[in-house]
């Protein structure tokens, strides 16, 4: 999000908040108005969760209760935090357990694979598509992009019953692969197949939005370092290597922590791989095992801490990938 | 110079081979849930050695249809008017508090401006997935579970709607407010009758965004609904959980779950690059 969202993002953190304050009015009560239904929202459902959830991973219990364990009274409706059933303290032992349960593991390992095999596929391929996109030479821009965007608009679900009946048993890959000699690949019941067609489903997602990302990073280098360097008689390659990449590098951070945030939190997709015999073991993501512990095992304390662990690591990664940049 | 001229075109030649040959390979799923939808079970999939599936739209789009229909626990069409319910309500409330709140950061000052800002935007890096176990304890407790609301309120508070609002906001001339204070108009009129119809192409923006979000969702739904109440990626899973899948009824539920957004997301794709974007991508 090159101008619109991420140099904003650094000018907020920065600021010339000095500057603004002579200028806005200050009346009393009326931005708050404003502000009000969208934060009472924002508390209630994004706030208070966030913190429950850290809250959560420190008890043990099964099951919901109706009785309340503490309320908020915001006037015409009271928000009662739930008590549990058997609500029972034990410190840290959710997070020991995390430390030594293999199926956790496990799927942080899927979770990774599957970023590595998804995330080289779709930046190579989205930058290749943007470069090509930017040319002058090139005609039909607008349709080509328009259809390169369209992934991006398909239900989830929807799109990963599509890959599964292609990649099924006689289905349409299997016969592509033939036709240049490659013998039938299990796609959905062979764990390493089933863990790299969730990731290839994800490159048919997001190649084509974060080409218009990359796009949008393009058009904002100036011309008259190309002109510059022509004149230096460097090469298309040379350009390439030591304009573009450098150029594109705030955008290119930007995919990366985006697309990491997004590999971490994929649900629909193993979902569907797995309902439809796909094994357990290797394509089951970190946010499946959560949801698996917390809604089919009823265990909220333990996937609450799983949750904590997780957004530990996501925040990790990315204040990594912001160093590293 | 007549070398270059010819690796010139060398390159011009490479750039559009990759350009079509992804293009088509990304356009072929597409291509072939259309077809699938069409067709009998048996012919989706290639029947024995050396034979093909077939590759052109059959007869079967409306037979596929009624066996589809005729499954009450996936209730498809049910689930249709369910989603498009959810998902413009959600669109209509999302924008309302998202462009109030973006007006209040963005034109007023007050205490605690910053802090409040800086909160919305640490919640961005939060994959709002990781939140269904405290919400669906806090939804069950306020009696919402298995209702539009369930689905609709968590998120109409969305952090990166307001953050574009604001940005977007910042634009309009505060002499332009001043003249209408001035005027007699009061601080909601201002929002309403001033800086509203001043935002249409970012609200627009903003609006294609949010249907998609919502349309998409599926791990809340899947939790917090039950039978009758299902959205169409809950409707979907639910076909996929049988032990024999009908791959026929499969591909029809998607098509029709698929194809009707593409046509609306073609008109409207404008908006959702100028969403991500702010406009930065030229012709």
């Amino acid at each position: 999000m090159s101008r619109q969202l991420l140099v904003p993002l650094l000018d907020q953190v920065r600021f010339k908040r000095e500057q603004l304050k002579d200028r806005l009015p200050t009346l009393p009560g009326t931005p708050l108005l404003f502000l009000s239904p969208f934060f009472l929202l924002f508390g209630v459902f994004l706030a208070i969760p966030v913190f429950y959830t850290f809250y959560l991973s420190f008890f043990t219990f099964q099951g919901v209760s109706t009785e309340a364990l503490f309320a908020i009274d915001v006037g015409a409706y009271q928000i009662m935090i739930p008590e549990m059933a058997n609500l029972q303290y034990v410190g840290l032992d959710n997070y020991r357990r995390l430390l030594t349960d293999s199926v956790f593991y496990q799927s942080l390992l899927n979770t990774a694979i599957i970023f590595v095999v998804q995330v080289p596929l779709m930046v190579a391929l989205a930058l290749g598509l943007a470069l090509v996109l930017n040319a002058a030479y090139t005609r039909y821009k607008g349709i080509f992009r328009s259809l390169l965007l369209l992934p991006v608009s398909a239900n989830t679900v929807a799109y990963s019953a599509v890959f599964i009946v292609i990649a099924a048993e006689g289905g349409l890959a299997d016969i592509a692969l033939g036709a240049i000699g490659i013998p039938p690949i299990d796609w959905i019941s062979d764990g390493f197949w089933a863990r790299n067609l969730v990731a290839f489903m994800s490159v048919w997602r997001w190649t084509g939005y974060n080409m218009i990302i990359i796009l949008a990073g393009l058009q904002t280098i100036s011309p008259s370092l190309y002109e510059a360097a022509e004149i230096g008689g460097a090469t298309k390659i040379q350009k390439f290597r030591h304009i573009t990449l450098p150029q594109l590098k705030p955008i290119m951070l930007f995919v990366f922590v985006t697309t990491t945030i997004g590999v971490f939190k994929k649900f629909a997709e193993p979902m569907i791989v797995i309902s439809s015999g796909g094994p357990l073991n290797e394509t089951r993501t970190i946010v499946y095992y959560i949801w698996q512990v917390a809604f089919q095992n009823l265990e909220l304390g333990y996937g609450s801490a799983l949750t904590v662990a997780l957004v530990a690591i996501i925040m990790t990664l990315s204040l990594i990938q912001f160093k590293v940049s | 110079m007549h070398e270059k001229l010819e690796k010139e075109a060398l390159w011009q030649f490479g750039g559009y081979g990759f350009l079509v040959a992804v293009t088509m390979v990304m356009m072929f799923p597409i291509y072939w849930l259309v077809v699938a939808s069409t067709l009998p079970q048996s012919a989706i999939f290639a029947g024995g050695a050396g034979e093909l599936p077939r590759l052109i739209p059959g007869r079967n789009f409306l037979a596929n249809a009624e066996a589809l229909a005729a499954r009450p626990e996936v209730d498809f069409y049910r689930s249709m008017l369910n989603s498009l319910v959810i998902a413009v309500v959600y669109t209509g409330l999302a924008l309302l508090f998202c462009s109030m709140g973006g007006f209040a950061l963005a034109k007023y000052e007050f205490k605690y401006k910053r802090a409040l800002f800086m909160g919305i935007l640490g919640t961005l890096l939060l994959p709002t997935n990781l939140l269904v176990i405290p919400l669906f304890l806090l939804v069950s407790n306020m009696g919402l579970s298995n209702s539009y609301w369930a689905v609709i309120l968590p998120w109409a508070a969305y952090p990166l709607g307001i953050f574009f609002m604001k940005q977007a906001m910042q634009s309009i001339p505060d002499s332009l407010l001043e003249a209408a204070r001035m005027d007699g108009a009061s601080e909601f009129q201002l929002y309403y009758r001033v800086v509203l119809p001043s935002m249409k192409s970012s609200l627009a923006a903003l609006a294609v965004i949010l249907f998609l979000f919502q349309w998409n969702l599926f791990l809340w739904p899947l939790v917090v609904l039950r039978e009758g109440k299902y959205t169409i990626p809950v409707a979907i899973s639910k076909i996929m959980s049988n032990d024999m899948i009908a791959y026929d009824q499969l591909m029809v539920a998607s098509a029709m779950a698929i194809v009707p957004m593409f046509v609306v997301f073609i008109l409207l794709q404008r908006h959702f690059v100028n969403g991500i974007l702010g406009g930065a991508v030229k012709e």
